[in-house]
């Protein structure tokens, strides 16, 4: 029986306190909002401003800081003395230091607007202290105030604790005096939490003075009182209560019930707790999993803008080698048409070559071999002496050594001007003398074949031509002429200058004349050799060719006019002007 | 009228000797025959040479051109030259152009190739080109000589010599002291390149030699010169007597 009054005792007083604790609660916004409005004034003091801000902030610590700095300055002004006492004496005592929270709290002056809140405060840390009579004397101060000092200090409350203080005194008398004003203050205000604080304390009372059939009424009271909050804790102390209270009558079902129904309360308090912690640790997870995604996303997007960036590049890159690749492309295709055209025409000018190497081989062995035959009949007949056929003879060795000579000197031409290796040099030159130097060396031929020949070009005729090609043609066409006269023709040379741009040098001669398809073929703009139609009479072509691209070289023009068995005019047109290039 | 000195340089005997013949053949005076740079050197400062005949290639190398080169660059010295040469190569025609006034003769040349590029190289050293082949003129005037186209050759007379200038036309009558000859020339090229220091107008027909005059008679408007040749005086061309040197 003891041990469970005591065990009730230690209840009640844990009721006690919460309930001090929730009349503290309820207080604190009144008392905050008047602590807020009344220290406006002082707020230009940084370190005062600063120890309120932390105060109402509950940062007991920083509070304490501050509030030293702020009374360490000298002249203070009594008024924010006693908030900085107050605050710290608050501070002291939420900080559990009792003594000296009593000694700062103590030292607030009576002129003081929150002094009753600090004796009040007092007042609770000497109940807490054990120090009844000491509380006692603090709350009776306060009892005795009107309502207007009170300044949203409740009497119920101050009551309330006077009650406590003298059962705790086992004054019960008072203390159940002091406990029923401060239920009939609550009753008024319906302040359901401090009844039923009241209740229990009131029960616990009675209990004390084992008047059970009155503890008990007030422990139900407390009890039913209890399933209209919410409050968990209460609800599972006055269930306790009850448990204790139906223990101590033997009722065990019941207490069983209610000892049940505290612990359903106390895990209840607890999974609550476990909930809220739960719900706080699924919070910070669930905030954590949010980062986390962002950052996975945020990664994400970093990793698309690389690939972005990437895929950017390579294209660039890739454009870019396909440009070049494209550019030598061509190039290479540009190069190999070049290289495919110069293969072309090297074949061409190659088949020429060999063709030419043919004939004029050939050409070549028939002179010699004509040569050889001739000499052999020149041994003989000088063996035997004959004269005039050695003369005969010598003539006509004379002239085939002249005929290959001059193909050997058109075949030097050629070659020289095929390679470009040649001096050539156009300059003026009065053509009547070319001609006249070049038909000197024909002389005893055309004597031999008894041809006339005419040389009626004017003196005053300049043209511009290179010179030692000039000779070549002229070389040239007046020995086809020799070549293709009779006995006694006429090998008539003469110019036209009637245009203004050319003067026609014209070779005619009264010889066999060609078929148009000869004239055709010589004048036909070929690299190629034209064939030989008669082997006796025509030559290589080789001339002809020489005489044609030389002509070209010097700027000049070559039409041919023949009739068979007439005769042939070479017209040589020869520029009258200097012309660059 | 004197013959043209000619100096050859060839080192083959069988061609120079037929360049020979074709010009003694057209009354050259053949002056030396050089077959190497040296000899042609000592017989071009030795002897009064009015044309070199100069084969490109010595002994194989182009010595032809260096020799043309040394005669170029001596001044006063320096004489009309014909390059002779069997190749139409271009880098020895381009070295040997730059030896100026450039003329050549390509090998094998006829006796026309050859006196014409003779005529030539003496028209283009003169500077006084395309003289000998057109119609009007046949003289080409160098400092010291006239240079005339007779027949297929050349002659030259000095012109120290000429006692006077007889203008007819487009003629001129040129009088030394041995003989008489007529010339194709017009008389504006013979003011202009005749030493005028020497030559003096002295009637629109006349140049006379002053350094031949012996007696100027102005009354009768007569200057009477060497060998008893007596040029008329114009009015126009009296200050002729201030010019002359006489004696007081």
């Amino acid at each position: 029986m003891k041990y469970s009054v005591k065990l009730l005792l230690l209840f009640g007083i844990l009721t006690n306190s919460l309930f001090v604790f929730s009349q503290n609660i309820e207080n604190t916004t009144i008392f905050e909002e008047e602590i807020k409005n009344r220290s406006r004034q002082f707020m230009d003091k940084p370190d005062f401003k600063k120890a309120q801000l932390f105060f109402l902030e509950k940062n007991w610590d920083s509070t304490l800081v501050y509030t030293m700095k702020q009374l360490s300055l000298p002249n203070q002004n009594q008024e924010i003395k006693n908030y900085c006492h107050l605050f710290r004496g608050f501070s002291l005592k939420e900080k559990k230091i009792f003594n000296q929270s009593r000694k700062e709290l103590s030292k607030i002056s009576k002129e003081f607007i929150f002094y009753y809140k600090a004796r009040i405060k007092l007042g609770e840390i000497t109940l807490e202290q054990k120090e009844f009579k000491q509380a006692i004397h603090y709350f009776k101060e306060i009892e005795e105030l009107n309502d207007n000092q009170l300044l949203g200090i409740k009497k119920s409350f101050v009551k309330h604790n006077l009650g406590l203080c003298y059962l705790h005194l086992k004054e019960f008398d008072k203390a159940e005096f002091y406990l029923l004003e401060s239920v009939k203050l609550q009753e008024k205000q319906k302040d359901t939490l401090d009844l039923i604080g009241s209740y229990g304390d009131i029960a616990t009372l009675y209990y004390e003075q084992y008047k059970d059939n009155l503890a008990i009424p007030y422990f139900e009271k407390a009890y039913n009182l209890s399933k209209k909050i919410n409050n968990h804790q209460l609800k599972q102390n006055t269930a306790l209560n009850m448990a204790v209270v139906e223990e101590n009558r033997k009722n065990f079902p019941k207490a069983l019930v209610y000892r049940k129904e505290f612990e359903q309360w106390k895990d209840s308090l607890n999974d609550q707790n476990k909930v809220w912690e739960v719900a706080q640790l699924e919070k910070q997870f669930a905030v954590k999993e949010k980062q986390k995604e962002v950052s996975l996303l945020q990664a994400e997007n970093k990793i698309k803008i690389a690939e972005r960036n990437g895929l950017f590049y390579s294209a660039i890159v890739l454009l870019l080698l396909l440009g070049t690749a494209i550019y030598f492309y061509r190039e290479k295709i540009k190069t190999n048409k070049i290289i495919l055209a110069q293969k072309e025409s090297l074949d061409e000018l190659n088949a020429t070559k060999d063709k030419l190497f043919s004939i004029v081989s050939h050409d070549l062995r028939s002179s010699v071999n004509a040569m050889k035959i001739s000499n052999a009949k020149l041994l003989e007949n000088l063996a035997t002496k004959n004269l005039e056929e050695l003369d005969a003879l010598l003539h006509q060795n004379s002239s085939i050594a002249n005929g290959t000579y001059n193909l050997l000197d058109n075949l030097l031409h050629w070659a020289l001007l095929q390679t470009k290796q040649s001096y050539f040099e156009i300059v003026s030159m009065r053509l009547h003398f070319i001609v006249e130097q070049m038909a000197y060396n024909y002389q005893p031929l055309m004597l031999d074949k008894k041809i006339q020949f005419e040389n009626t070009v004017s003196k005053k005729d300049i043209i511009f031509a290179d010179q030692e090609s000039l000779k070549i043609i002229l070389r040239n066409f007046l020995d086809n002429a020799i070549k293709f006269s009779k006995e006694n023709g006429n090998i008539k040379v003469y110019s036209e200058s009637n245009d203004e741009n050319y003067c026609n040098l014209i070779i005619e001669d009264s010889g066999i004349g060609m078929s148009e398809t000869t004239r055709n073929n010589l004048l036909k703009e070929t690299t190629l050799l034209s064939k030989k139609e008669n082997e006796k009479t025509i030559g290589t072509g080789l001339g002809m060719q020489l005489c044609k691209s030389m002509i070209q070289k010097n700027n000049g023009k070559l039409d041919i006019k023949s009739e068979l068995g007439k005769g042939t005019k070479i017209i040589v047109s020869l520029s009258k002007k200097e012309q660059n290039g | 009228m004197d013959n043209i000195n000619v100096l050859i340089l060839e080192d083959s005997p069988s061609e120079s000797d037929a360049l020979i013949k074709v010009l003694q053949a057209n009354n050259y005076n053949i002056v030396g025959l050089a077959t190497n740079h040296k000899d042609a050197l000592t017989l071009f400062y030795n002897n009064k040479v009015d044309i070199v005949i100069i084969d490109i290639f010595l002994n194989g190398s182009p010595d032809g051109i260096a020799f043309a080169e040394t005669i170029n660059v001596v001044p006063n010295a320096s004489k009309p030259f014909v390059f002779l040469t069997s190749s139409t190569d271009r880098q020895i025609f381009e070295r040997a152009k730059l030896t100026k006034p450039f003329s050549y003769l390509m090998k094998p040349f006829n006796e026309l190739e050859l006196l014409y590029a003779l005529e030539l190289a003496v028209e283009k050293f003169y500077a006084q080109n395309d003289v000998f082949l057109g119609d009007e003129e046949n003289t080409v005037i160098s400092e010291e000589y006239l240079f005339i186209k007779k027949g297929k050759s050349l002659k030259k007379v000095l012109i120290a010599d000429i006692i006077y200038i007889e203008v007819e036309e487009k003629y001129c009558n040129i009088i030394t002291e041995k003989e008489k000859f007529v010339i194709l020339i017009s008389l504006t090229k013979i003011l202009e390149l005749f030493d005028e220091t020497i030559f003096y107008r002295t009637h629109r027909n006349y140049i006379v030699n002053t350094k031949k005059i012996t007696e100027i008679v102005p009354s009768d408007n007569l200057i009477i010169l060497i060998g008893g040749h007596k040029v008329t005086l114009s009015e126009k061309y009296k200050d002729i007597i201030k010019k002359v040197r006489t004696l007081k």
